[in-house]
């Protein structure tokens, strides 16, 4: 059974080259003089600053959480330069005097920018090592009024906004890592929809870590104003280096009254060779509030890389009638390690909830699916609907479900549903009957299982996650 | 913080120091040594907080501040008074009975014509030291865990029941503690050791005379050989004023065959734990659980099934009815470890909330390192489902009724499957009773 779907696992992380750019590097370590050298090095007003020198005290306070499913020697947070950015040669006035060899670096990883960005039909905010290169299609969105922009320029061009909003979903004490993101975040996406535009176009940006010893903290931030919707796409990659690299994000929603956000991801991190060595440690917090009546706030996530994944995207649904979804597909090889899952908090009356993860664990790696659902005494008929499954390809790997429950309501109906299962000797049988191989048999079944994620993916990604699978997966049946 | 670690650890010392009393009171030195080890380990834990994983739901602070002596002895006189708890197959029942932790010859009913050994510690210490030397505190381990330490520190009586090879009871063998006394604690223990191919029922029964504020420290271990074939029964009853902190070790080998049911209905906070070890092939266990709590009272079940030999079975179904301001808790842990292959598990666990004070935590847990394995999970948290009480209603029956109908029927379940007529018709009452209210 092994030898294909080994092969089909052991298939080359392809994005693990570096560019060769002359970076603007901060000294390593962390200390008040360094964000303040951030905060002065991005002009910042001192709002900001006292954002980030009361989030920098509160991190220090704090201690590394242990209670996650993984296993990963201590970081050493004095040895991570907060800080890297391509060296600004002059203001640019055009994509075409972006750096020709950045823009290799993103036709080889297939971003759709520059021309391409406009026959995909998508706008790319391009985070490269925590700076915004580039941004697409801002014009044309300027018209409806939509502001997409990187947040250092968002913090420049509108303040209030960003002032008024940033820290109020994740407070800057949250956790440990949001902590130390509020006080180092470099850079990051900021987008607001206006009251009642539905954004006209899917929305994209590109995270991608460069230089070797480097964290990337960055920092999203979106706004649906009353009876706005927005689909949000983000993609992930990283070079592939032999130290492992912190990657501490965190990513805020507010929709308001019948506001609509769905934010997709498809993380593609370098998940360290097949010993385990190198890889992303992808700390990540991101939450969204479904603050006004009627809101939606949707997360669709494909995890395929990662040395250590840790994140729980989440839905605070204060709003009457509010809803909040998510699906996930975790996929995990060789030595990856991934703990990730949901908490859906339910305020506000008549909230919904629905929860659908997938996780499949081949090689020597170790999944875990872990939610919470928890229904405040105020949430009156509020119903959630739970499922996670889990798919195991070859017996050194595991899979693991930690939900918990927490029902202060009586009119709540809240169900929870797992199952494990893998792929079957008879089920890969019966493909061989009808003349289909193994490789194929075990793609088709692997993307049967996760079906119902991939039909939430906007089009071109469910293309690329589909791919994306099926490489990572490559020759671990056989 | 600190006022709080100060409060716990005088609540160990202080029953520690009556330890003292008890350090020589047996002439067997292997237990003698198991009693001063755990005293060890006592002393060096701390009372569990709500900081702890294990503990997030249940907060002991208000156990922290009862450190109750053990019991007197209960006046001989009174004896006959506590009949009233014998099972009405009392005739053909075993029975050993404990009363605030004290083995009672006299209420007991022992029968050594036939093949089972069973009896309190001190009778079968010496003609059984072997086979007790090799099993007493061989499952429950109290390294870690600060209630199983204090209990096997303070091992004095203890419920012993050994089924030699092959050999089928068919009576029931009733293990029942009484609480008389208030502000009392007690260790109650029980160690079960069914050789391969013996069968028999064990009911675990734990009641109270009236409405007192006591704790009980209660630790049970059954070791089943292989193709031996349990069915336990465990009923605690207590008063809704005590503390009821259980831990129960299962250990499984091949081919054998544990079916447990566990019923809460008393406490003011109660925690059982159990573990079952499915340590041999084809090992297969099957555990319910019903909890009906009600006013201030809170239950949490904790179950890990250890899933450690291939082609190993559990089913397990979790009930709980939540009225009042109740608080019931369960964290249900399946674990399958590499090269369990073809284990076949299934667990459920079901809520009521019958008022909007009411509130349960449910933490099903699956933790699987082998990839042929069928495991599932599921969990459901609600009130009445709507439809059915419209159904009764359109059948003539009045809301109310239809109401305490659908909410018996729901604990109804898990009671169907005690084989003991008696004991099954006096839970079934309770339930009857509890569910009428409103």
């Amino acid at each position: 059974m092994s030898a294909l779907l080994q092969n089909l696992v052991n298939q080359p992380y392809k994005h693990g080259f570096v560019t060769e750019i002359e970076s603007d590097i901060a000294p390593k370590g962390l200390n008040e003089e360094i964000i303040r050298m951030i905060s002065a090095k991005k002009n910042e007003p001192d709002w900001l600053l006292s954002f980030r020198l009361r989030a920098y005290e509160k991190w220090l306070s704090m201690t590394e959480p242990q209670w996650q499913n993984v296993k990963y020697p201590k970081i050493d947070f004095q040895d991570i330069s907060y800080y890297s950015a391509p060296k600004p040669k002059k203001k640019l006035a055009s994509m075409d005097e972006v750096d020709p060899e950045l823009l290799r670096t993103f036709e080889k990883l297939g971003v759709p920018l520059h021309e391409r960005a406009a026959l995909a039909g998508v706008a790319v905010d391009v985070i490269f090592d925590s700076v915004s290169v580039a941004t697409t299609f801002k014009e044309k969105l300027a018209e409806v009024g939509i502001i997409f922009c990187s947040i250092s320029e968002a913090v420049q061009n509108y303040p209030e906004l960003v002032q008024k909003y940033l820290g109020s979903v994740v407070p800057v004490g949250d956790n440990f890592y949001a902590a130390l993101n509020s006080a180092v975040f470099t850079d990051g996406s900021f987008c607001y929809i206006p009251e009642g535009v539905k954004c006209p176009m899917d929305l994209s940006t590109y995270f991608r870590i460069n230089t070797e010893g480097s964290g990337q903290f960055e920092r999203t931030l979106i706004i649906a104003e009353n009876g706005a919707s927005v689909s949000y796409l983000e993609g992930c990659t990283a070079p592939r280096f032999d130290t492992n690299q912190l990657h501490a994000a965190v990513v805020e929603l507010v929709a308001l009254d019948n506001a609509e956000i769905k934010y997709s991801t498809v993380q593609n991190w370098y998940a360290g060779d097949e010993k385990g060595i190198g890889g992303i440690y992808n700390f990540v917090t991101k939450r969204g509030l479904a603050k006004g009546i009627n809101s939606r706030i949707s997360w669709t996530q494909v995890e395929t890389g990662s040395a250590i994944t840790w994140k729980y995207p989440s839905c605070i649904l204060r709003g009457e009638n509010s809803v909040g979804e998510f699906y996930s597909v975790a996929v995990t090889n060789n030595y990856q390690q991934a703990d990730t899952g949901t908490k859906m908090i339910h305020i506000g009356k008549n909230t919904r909830s629905t929860i659908v993860s997938k996780g499949i664990s081949a090689g020597h790696s170790n999944s875990s699916y872990r939610g919470l659902v928890r229904i405040a005494p105020t949430a009156e008929n509020a119903r959630n609907y739970s499922q996670c499954d889990s798919m195991l390809i070859g017996d050194q790997c595991g899979a693991n479900t930690f939900p918990y429950i927490q029902v202060h309501n009586n009119t709540a109906v809240v169900e929870h549903e797992a199952s494990t299962s893998k792929i079957g000797e008879d089920q890969l049988f019966y493909f061989a009957q009808r003349g289909i191989g193994a490789e194929e048999a075990v793609s088709m079944i692997i993307n049967g299982f996760c079906k119902e994620v991939f039909q939430q993916l906007p089009m071109e990604f469910a293309v690329e996650a589909t791919k994306l699978l099926s490489f990572k997966l490559e020759g671990s049946v056989g | 913080m600190t006022l709080m670690t100060l409060s716990n650890n005088d609540y160990i010392n202080s029953l520690v120091e009556r330890w003292g009393s008890y350090s020589n009171s047996t002439n067997v030195a292997w237990l003698n040594q198991l009693r001063s080890e755990a005293l060890h380990c006592v002393n060096k834990l701390r009372m569990p907080t709500t900081h702890m994983e294990a503990w997030r739901f249940t907060d002991l602070s208000s156990l922290a501040k009862l450190s109750f002596p053990e019991a007197l002895l209960f006046p001989r006189d009174q004896l006959s008074e506590l009949a009233r708890f014998f099972l009405s197959e009392s005739e053909s029942e075993y029975r050993l009975v404990f009363i605030d932790g004290h083995y009672v010859a006299e209420l007991s009913q022992i029968d050594s014509s036939e093949k089972i050994i069973q009896g309190n510690l001190s009778s079968l210490i010496l003609s059984h030291n072997q086979i007790i030397s090799s099993h007493l505190g061989k499952l429950a381990e109290f390294q870690d865990d600060l209630f199983t330490a204090l209990n096997t520190a303070f091992i004095q009586d203890c419920a012993c029941v050994i089924l030699p090879r092959n050999v089928s009871i068919a009576r029931p063998i009733h293990l029942l503690f009484i609480s008389t006394q208030s502000e009392t604690t007690s260790y109650p223990r029980c160690l079960v050791v069914a050789e391969s191919g013996s069968h028999a029922t064990i009911i675990e029964d734990y009641v109270a005379t009236n409405e007192n504020v006591y704790v009980t420290h209660s630790v049970a271990e059954f070791f089943l050989a292989d193709s031996a074939k349990i069915n336990h029964y465990r009923i605690q009853r207590d008063s809704n004023q005590a503390f009821h902190i259980a831990n129960h070790v299962v250990s499984l080998s091949a081919s054998s065959y544990y079916a447990g049911v566990n019923i809460t209905f008393g406490a003011q906070i109660s925690r059982f734990s159990q573990r079952i070890e499915l340590g041999g092939e084809g090992a297969e266990c099957s555990i319910e659980g019903f909890t009906l709590i009600t006013g201030q009272q809170l239950a949490d079940t904790h179950t890990f099934i250890d899933h450690m030999k291939p082609q190993g079975k559990s089913r397990q179904i979790h009930k709980c009815i939540a009225d009042g301001s109740a608080h019931g808790v369960f964290n249900g842990a399946v674990m399958v470890r590499p090269h369990a292959q073809q284990t076949d598990s299934a667990q459920m666990s079901r809520s009521l909330l019958l008022t909007d004070k009411a509130r349960i935590d449910a933490k099903p847990q699956l933790e699987i390192f082998a990839d042929n394995v069928k495991c599932s999970h599921g969990a459901t948290v609600g009130q009445l489902n709507k439809e059915e009480i419209f159904y009764l209603r359109s059948r003539g029956i009045s809301e109310s009724v239809a109401r305490n109908l659908l909410t018996y029927a729901f604990g109804g379940e898990v009671i169907e499957h005690i084989a003991v007529p008696s004991l099954k018709a006096q839970l079934e009452e309770t339930v009857l009773l509890r569910t009428q209210i409103a």
